[in-house]
């Protein structure tokens, strides 16, 4: 028989997470270099819904592991249940979204299958003949091409990596629910608990100027805000190390474990571009980076790359921008707000 | 308390990296200053910050290496650790997370540590799947991405809230012996005392040679490295500092999108 291709879905409150329907293209994308039957696993205290979409909007079969009591993830209980069903379905490949879910609980999968495990998959391509996944390492300057030399493979893909297979007119897949009993007995799930209020400005902003470790200083902010008032609808976003040390709110984190953002420009001011940070802001329409390392990863995202010294260079820009408003239509109350 | 931090060297993320003629090794600028790998300084933190609260808990910290690794222990001894154990790698290839947790399981295995603490991820092979690797191979209940560390000794669990997307904390308790990954803005690191350097200095690490250890079976294997390819349009300025500002702002206004 065949090797599946298993995908394993995330959903909340009856609603299947965007994330899934990256991981059913980049599946689609592994069939047609490896072949193997595709089939997506869903797990919760309710499943029908999602199992439903899933199934509708990408064609694949889906096995629906309906579990009481478990209304929010746990690592224990995903872990036990998907090795425990998996191996009957003969996985080649296991694809997990890389979130705070799939990172949990997929390395520790990959053990108790005797698989292999490669994570932060961003491409994967055929090296004749031999299924290539390519991950970044060192911030993203450089990627690893890995291949698997394991009978199973966990692969555990970079959100935002993979283009969201969109629903087409496919023919719905089947579904199959199973009700499981299942508890934890090692962790004891206390429940969600909200930090932030969420649709923090940088969800309606046109523009985002977001600022990263290379500002240096925190005196410095004061002249990317300023930058940030040469715009109409902006927000000032950051890099998550500026978020650690309390000079901007973790509201205004864009990435992985921040805000998904897609303004018509994103300003990066002395951001590096880890893969964490892309996550969340490569869906911008148009990028302007300035970094003074030439190879540093945003500029291979970046429409317009400025290799300078942020703050040198914003205030060049500053200082150019009011020479020309000199010019422009001072009634303008837009220009009013460059000054400082 | 016997807890035990994982820690690993890495080179500062700002240096600059290529990759040599194999086309299978990265060669970082070697004037570029190395550390403790960010995540782990959280780590041993939280661990060091729990013996500050229960003075008879004993921090170990372990690192898999080459032997110029030594220093970044002597620092975590300075730091407040009380014992360094080195595991010497002399890796000249690739080397999978798994076969890291590997050797670190190994060494643990039979050690009665309550609490094991990794970083949620190394800042240069960024795999994120030492931790998880280690615990499963040690049976241990686990949690990763942790932003806050409570350990309640008398009921023998640790109380951990993990940061999940959208601004939530997943809030569990972890019965003892367990396994916790940590994420960086759960504490200050602090640095090391010259008191503890002093005795650092004076105190020999347990070594362990590597090659005793059996690795994983069936692993990736590294078929080469490469640079990103570019995905925007990729228009570097040129000119002085001040032209690029001038061109930048006439792109801005082209694309309406200055007001
Ligand atoms: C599970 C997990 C989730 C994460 N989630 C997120 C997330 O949501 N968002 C996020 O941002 N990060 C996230 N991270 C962290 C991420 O991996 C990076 O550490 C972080 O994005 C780096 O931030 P940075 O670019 O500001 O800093 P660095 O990587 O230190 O980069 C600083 C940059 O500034 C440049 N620079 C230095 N001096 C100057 C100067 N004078 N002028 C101009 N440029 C200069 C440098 O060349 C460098 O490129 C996450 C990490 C993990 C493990
Ligand atoms: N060579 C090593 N020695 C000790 N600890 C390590 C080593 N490599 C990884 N770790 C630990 O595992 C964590 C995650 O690393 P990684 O899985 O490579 O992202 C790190 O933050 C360390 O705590």
């Amino acid at each position: 028989m065949e090797k599946s291709i298993v995908l394993i879905c995330e959903h909340a409150n009856g609603k299947v997470s965007p994330v899934t329907y990256e991981i059913a293209a980049f599946a689609h994308e592994l069939q047609r270099l490896s072949n193997g039957s595709l089939i997506a696993v869903v797990l919760g205290e309710h499943v029908q819904q999602a199992a439903g979409e899933i199934a509708a909007a990408t064609g694949i079969d889906v096995l629906g592991l309906q579990i009481p009591g478990l209304e929010n993830y746990s690592g224990e209980i995903f872990r036990d249940v998907v090795s425990e069903e998996l191996p009957p379905l003969d996985p080649g490949y296991v694809c997990i979204a890389g979130t705070s879910q799939g990172l949990d609980f997929g390395p520790s999968l990959a053990v108790r299958l005797r698989a292999c495990c490669i994570s932060g998959v961003e491409r994967i391509e055929d090296k004749s003949g031999q299924v290539v996944f390519s991950r970044a390492i060192h911030g993203g300057k450089i990627h690893a091409n890995l291949a698997s030399a394991a009978r199973t493979t966990v692969l555990i893909v970079q959100p935002g990596a993979f283009r969201p297979m969109s629903a087409g007119s496919v023919k719905p897949g089947s579904i199959s629910l199973k009700i499981m009993d299942r508890g934890s007995s090692l962790t004891r799930s206390i429940g969600l608990k909200r930090m932030q209020s969420g649709g923090s400005a940088l969800a309606e902003a046109r523009v985002i100027v977001s600022v990263g470790r290379g500002i240096g200083k925190k005196e410095n902010l004061e002249i990317v805000r300023r930058l940030a008032r040469m715009f109409p609808r902006v927000a000032v976003g950051a890099s998550r190390p500026l978020c650690d040390i309390g000079w901007l709110d973790y509201s205004q984190q864009v990435g992985q474990t921040g805000a998904t953002v897609t303004p018509d420009l994103y300003f990066a001011c002395g951001i590096s571009g880890a893969p964490q940070h892309l996550a969340g802001m490569r869906g911008s329409k148009f990028i302007v980076a300035v970094n003074t390392d030439p190879n540093a990863a945003i500029f291979n995202m970046a429409d317009v790359c400025v290799v300078e010294d942020v703050v040198g260079f914003v205030s060049d820009l500053l200082k150019e921008s009011d020479g020309s408003s000199e010019m422009a239509d001072k009634s303008s109350p837009a220009n009013e707000a460059i000054r400082p | 308390m016997r807890i035990l931090v994982c820690a690993k060297q890495v080179r500062d993320t700002q240096a600059h990296v290529s990759i040599d003629q194999s086309g299978e090794r990265v060669i970082v600028d070697p004037s570029a200053p190395s550390r403790m790998n960010k995540y782990d300084e959280h780590a041993l933190e939280a661990a060091l910050s729990v013996k500050d609260s229960l003075p008879e808990t004993v921090v170990d910290v372990v690192c898999v290496g080459p032997s110029e690794w030594a220093p970044l222990i002597k620092r975590a001894l300075g730091m407040g650790a009380d014992n360094g154990i080195h595991i010497i790698a002399d890796d000249d290839e690739y080397v999978s997370p798994w076969a890291t947790a590997s050797r670190i399981a190994s060494f643990a295995m039979d050690r009665g540590y309550d609490l094991i603490l990794t970083g949620v991820m190394s800042e240069d092979m960024m795999n994120c799947l030492t931790g998880p690797t280690v615990a499963e191979l040690l049976a241990l209940p686990y949690a990763t991405s942790c932003v806050l560390v409570r350990l309640d000794v008398s009921r023998q669990v640790v109380y951990v809230e993990r940061e999940i997307e959208g601004g939530l904390r997943d809030c569990l308790e972890l019965r003892l012996p367990a396994l916790l990954t940590v994420q960086s803005g759960i504490n200050k690191p602090r640095y090391p005392t010259l008191s503890n350097m002093m005795r650092a200095s004076r105190q020999t690490l347990e070594t362990i040679d590597s090659a005793s250890i059996p690795g994983p079976e069936h692993t990736e294997v590294l078929v080469g490295l490469g640079y990103p390819g570019k995905i925007g349009s990729g228009i570097v300025l040129e000119g002085s500092r001040q032209e690029k500002a001038v061109k930048l702002l006439q792109i801005l206004r082209e694309k309406s999108l200055l007001v």
